[in-house]
């Protein structure tokens, strides 16, 4: 089980990685299509990268409602206690 | 917004028929004749896909246990009908075609991104690349005529997208080939190619070669915008180049998204110059 603050830094830090995304531009509040222009292709990638990490199995259907950052770091603290 | 594609539409299509109408463009090469051949043949494509779908490939599932067997032979049936579709209306001289390059086709691993000018692209590519998969447009799975088809064959429905990349990487990591049309439909004529990203996307992630194909034909005829009986004064020729293998190594340093974003471009820069120097 991880923390919020840590789910936090691991899809910073993935977005970062991925994208190449300036660290202070992944704030909670940040839209993924507005703010960080991730399209559904990337996010195909960063769910199989994050999904490597947390070691879980999921879909980017699980993720469909997801639309800022802390969408996505509630939808895995909802997933990591399943 | 709705508004103003259908007035583009109108436009274009005025403009077509305003040049075919004008007495500078002669209706030649059997013109009639070749108006009715066409008809008959896309009723006879579409009777033979439905007949190869329903009872062929249903046929080809009950004695043949092995999924990649199976569709192998299903691509293989599907693969010499394209062939003698295109070979057919070649011989009737309803159509020319030129294919350079396509023993460089059918290679494990191999991803054929190819641009989409015209409906039976696809007649060609795996008429002569028959071990291939492909991806195609969700909505054939759904069609009565298609769907037995592309099911038996196991190709690749484009949508939704995550389903399609697995698949896509998942074929390519078994050594199957795979043919893409990136810009996802037919390019609309005069319009510049819209590809999508998917392609480069899949290209990265599992394609062990990436082969473009550049096809075009002229006069332009079957594009996006055009019924089908709208064929073109004179007969149509298609010119299909196999261009040189992209090295995916180069692009493979930096992360997927990224590399992919670059591959993406290079791509599109590729297309677009194939199609400069043809006109």
């Amino acid at each position: 089980m991880k923390s919020r603050q840590e789910i936090f830094d691991i899809v910073r830090r993935s977005l970062v990685e991925l994208f190449e995304l300036d660290e202070p531009v992944v704030v909670p509040e940040a839209r993924f299509d507005d703010d960080l222009e991730i399209d559904s292709i990337d996010a195909v990638d960063l769910v199989d990268h994050l999904s490597r990490i947390f070691e879980r199995r999921v879909s980017p259907r699980d993720f469909r409602s997801v639309r800022t950052v802390n969408d996505l770091i509630d939808c895995i603290d909802r997933l990591q206690t399943q | 917004m709705m508004r103003g594609r259908t007035d583009r539409l109108h436009a274009q299509a005025s403009d077509y028929f305003a040049s075919e109408e004008s007495p500078v463009v002669k209706r030649t090469d059997y013109y009639w004749l070749r108006l009715v051949g066409t008809g008959v043949w896309f009723l006879v494509f579409g009777l033979v896909t439905f007949v190869l779908g329903f009872v062929v490939l249903p046929v080809i599932r009950l004695v043949t246990a092995n999924r990649l067997r199976r569709q192998h032979r299903s691509r293989a049936v599907l693969g010499a009908g394209m062939r003698s579709f295109v070979h057919s209306v070649d011989a009737l001289r309803f159509i020319d075609f030129e294919f350079i390059g396509r023993e460089r086709l059918g290679r494990p691993g191999q991803l054929i991104v190819a641009n989409h000018p015209t409906l039976i692209d696809v007649c060609f590519l795996l008429g002569f690349a028959p071990t291939a998969t492909c991806i195609v447009k969700a909505s054939h799975f759904r069609n009565l005529v298609t769907r037995g088809a592309v099911i038996g064959a196991g190709y690749i429905p484009n949508a939704p997208t995550e389903d399609m990349i697995h698949a896509a990487e998942a074929a390519l990591r078994e050594g199957e080939t795979l043919l893409m049309f990136p810009e996802g439909t037919r390019t609309v004529p005069g319009k510049p190619l819209m590809m999508q990203r998917g392609a480069a996307n899949v290209a990265l992630r599992a394609a062990r070669v990436l082969t473009p194909v550049y096809i075009s034909c002229e006069p332009s005829t079957l594009s996006k915008n055009l019924p089908w009986y709208r064929i073109p004064p004179s007969r149509p020729k298609w010119t299909l180049r196999v261009g040189d293998d992209i090295d995916l190594a180069a692009y493979r340093d930096a992360p997927v998204p990224i590399a992919s974003r670059r591959l993406h471009a290079d791509l599109a820069g590729l297309f677009a110059g194939a199609n400069t120097v043809r006109d």
